[in-house]
C-alpha cells in the first residue's frame, strides 16, 4: 500500500525523512513538468521553474508547512506555486494576456484567439511526427484553454481541481476544455490536410 | 454550453454522475458526433509521451531537501532543551535502577536458597517433646533486642539448633555398647552359646519354660 501524500509530508517534515520527500518528487514530477513545459513552451525555462518550484516547495514545509495547510491536497498546493511561478515568468515575457473569461458562449470563435505567434512553421510541421503536432496544436491554443488542457492531462486534476485552481466556476472550465480538444482537433486536421497537399503537389 | 454538451465532456472523463445514461445522451447525431470528434482528440492527448525534467534539476532539489531536512533536525534538538534533560537525567537513573534490582532480586534468591538447605528436623519419638511447629523452624529470634518473646527466646540460635539431640544420641549409644558381648567383626555363635544369666539380655531357646 503506497502512503498517502500527506504522510510523506509528514514524514519529512516530523522525522527529515529524505526518502519521504523523493518519493512525493518522483510521484509528481511529471504532472508539474508536463504542466509548466505546455505552459512555457521552452524544456530550459521549465526545467528552471520547476526547480524553482520545488525549492519553493522544500523551503515552505521546513517553515512548519508554511502555507501547506490543505489536507490530501499536496498536488494542488504545489501546481499552485508552479502556476504563480509560470505566470509571473509570461508576465514578464509579456507572453500572458488575460483573456476575458467567456463563459458558456458558444457565440465566440475560439480559432480566432490563437495566438499568431504560435510556433507552427511550415517547415517544423512537414518534419515533426504526431506527438509533435499535437505539441504544436497544445501550444497553438488560447493560453487559458491550453491551461485547462495541461492542468486535466498532464496533471491530472479534476475539473473541479482545476476550477478552484484557477479561480473560475466549474462550467467554464469544462466550456474551455471542450474548446481546447475542438480547436486542438482542428488544428491537427488542417495540418494533415496540408501535409497530404503538399505531398500530392511534390507527386505532381 | 448546454448541459447535455457539459455531461458529455464530464462523462468523457469519467466524472460524469452515475445516474447519467451516455446512450440517451448519445441518442442524438449531434451530441454523438461532437463526443466522437472530443474522444478521438483526447485518445491522442492521453498517449502523448509524459515528459520529465532534467536529472540534474532532480538531483538539485534532492540535495536542497536533503540539507533542509538535516538544518530541520539540527533546529529540532536545539528547541527540546528540556527533553534532553528530561533524557540524560533518564539514562543516569535507569543503571542506578537497574543495580538496585540486581541487588535486590540476588538477595532475595540468596535467602530462598539458604531457606531450601535447612535441613528437615526428624522426627523420632524419642525427639517427640523437642518437636516445635512448622512455623518457628524457620524464625531467627533474636535475643530480646526487640522485645519479642517466645519460647526458645532466650539463645540467639535458631530454636531448633540447641544441638542436644547429637549428645543424647551418643550417650544412649555408649550406654548400650558395654551390655553386648558381641562386637562388630567377631565369629558367628550359635543362639546356644550366647549368655543366659540375664533373661533380660541373650536369646533362650523355643523350648525352653524358664
Amino acid at each position: 500500500m503506497h502512503p498517502s501524500d500527506e504522510d510523506l509530508v509528514v514524514r519529512y517534515v516530523e522525522h527529515g525523512d529524505e526518502s519521504a520527500f523523493r518519493t512525493l518528487l518522483d510521484r509528481h514530477q511529471e504532472r508539474v513538468f508536463g504542466y509548466l513545459l505546455g505552459m512555457v513552451r521552452d524544456r530550459e525555462v521549465a526545467n528552471d521553474l520547476f526547480q524553482e518550484t520545488f525549492l519553493k516547495v522544500i523551503s515552505a514545509l521546513s517553515k512548519k508547512r508554511g502555507s501547506y495547510t490543505v489536507q490530501g491536497k499536496f498536488l494542488g498546493w504545489v501546481l499552485r506555486i508552479a502556476r504563480n511561478a509560470a505566470l509571473d515568468h509570461l508576465r514578464a515575457r509579456k507572453k500572458w494576456r488575460d483573456v476575458e473569461s467567456v463563459g458558456d458562449s458558444e457565440e465566440v470563435d475560439y480559432w480566432s484567439r490563437i495566438p499568431d505567434e504560435a510556433p507552427s512553421a511550415e517547415e517544423e510541421i512537414h518534419q515533426i511526427e504526431m506527438a509533435d503536432l499535437l505539441q504544436a496544436g497544445i501550444a497553438a491554443l488560447p493560453e487559458e484553454q491550453r491551461e485547462v488542457l495541461l492542468l486535466r492531462h498532464e496533471s491530472e486534476m479534476t475539473f473541479r481541481e482545476i476550477a478552484d485552481l484557477t479561480g473560475c466556476s466549474i462550467n467554464t472550465a469544462l466550456g474551455r476544455m471542450r474548446y481546447a480538444l475542438i480547436n486542438l482537433r482542428r488544428h491537427l486536421t488542417s495540418q494533415q490536410r496540408k501535409d497530404l497537399s503538399e505531398v500530392v503537389v511534390a507527386h505532381e | 454550453m448546454s448541459n447535455e454538451k457539459r455531461d458529455i465532456l464530464l462523462h468523457l472523463y469519467g466524472e460524469g454522475e452515475p445516474d447519467q445514461d451516455l446512450r440517451t445522451l448519445l441518442s442524438k447525431p449531434a451530441l454523438k458526433s461532437e463526443y466522437s470528434a472530443l474522444s478521438e482528440t483526447k485518445f491522442r492527448l492521453d498517449i502523448k509521451k509524459k515528459e520529465r525534467p532534467d536529472r540534474a534539476v532532480i538531483d538539485r532539489i534532492l540535495a536542497a531537501s536533503r540539507n533542509e531536512a538535516t538544518q530541520n533536525g539540527k533546529k529540532t534538538r536545539l528547541d527540546r532543551g528540556p527533553v534532553s534533560r528530561r533524557v540524560q537525567l533518564r539514562k543516569m537513573l535507569l543503571p542506578a535502577l537497574s543495580m538496585a534490582a540486581v541487588v535486590v532480586v540476588s538477595v532475595g534468591i540468596g535467602w530462598i536458597a539458604f531457606s531450601n538447605s535447612t535441613p528437615e528436623p526428624i522426627l523420632s519419638s524419642m525427639y517427640e517433646n523437642e518437636i516445635v511447629p512448622p512455623e518457628s523452624l524457620y524464625r531467627f529470634v533474636p535475643s530480646g533486642k526487640a522485645g519479642i518473646s517466645t519460647a526458645s527466646s532466650q539463645s540467639e540460635t535458631l530454636s531448633w539448633d540447641d544441638g542436644s539431640s547429637i549428645p543424647n544420641l551418643h550417650n544412649r549409644i555408649s550406654s548400650l555398647k558395654p551390655t553386648s558381648p558381641l562386637d562388630w567383626g567377631d565369629s558367628a555363635l550359635p543362639l546356644e552359646m550366647l549368655p543366659s544369666s540375664n533373661s533380660r539380655s541373650g536369646f533362650q531357646t523355643a523350648g525352653s519354660n524358664k
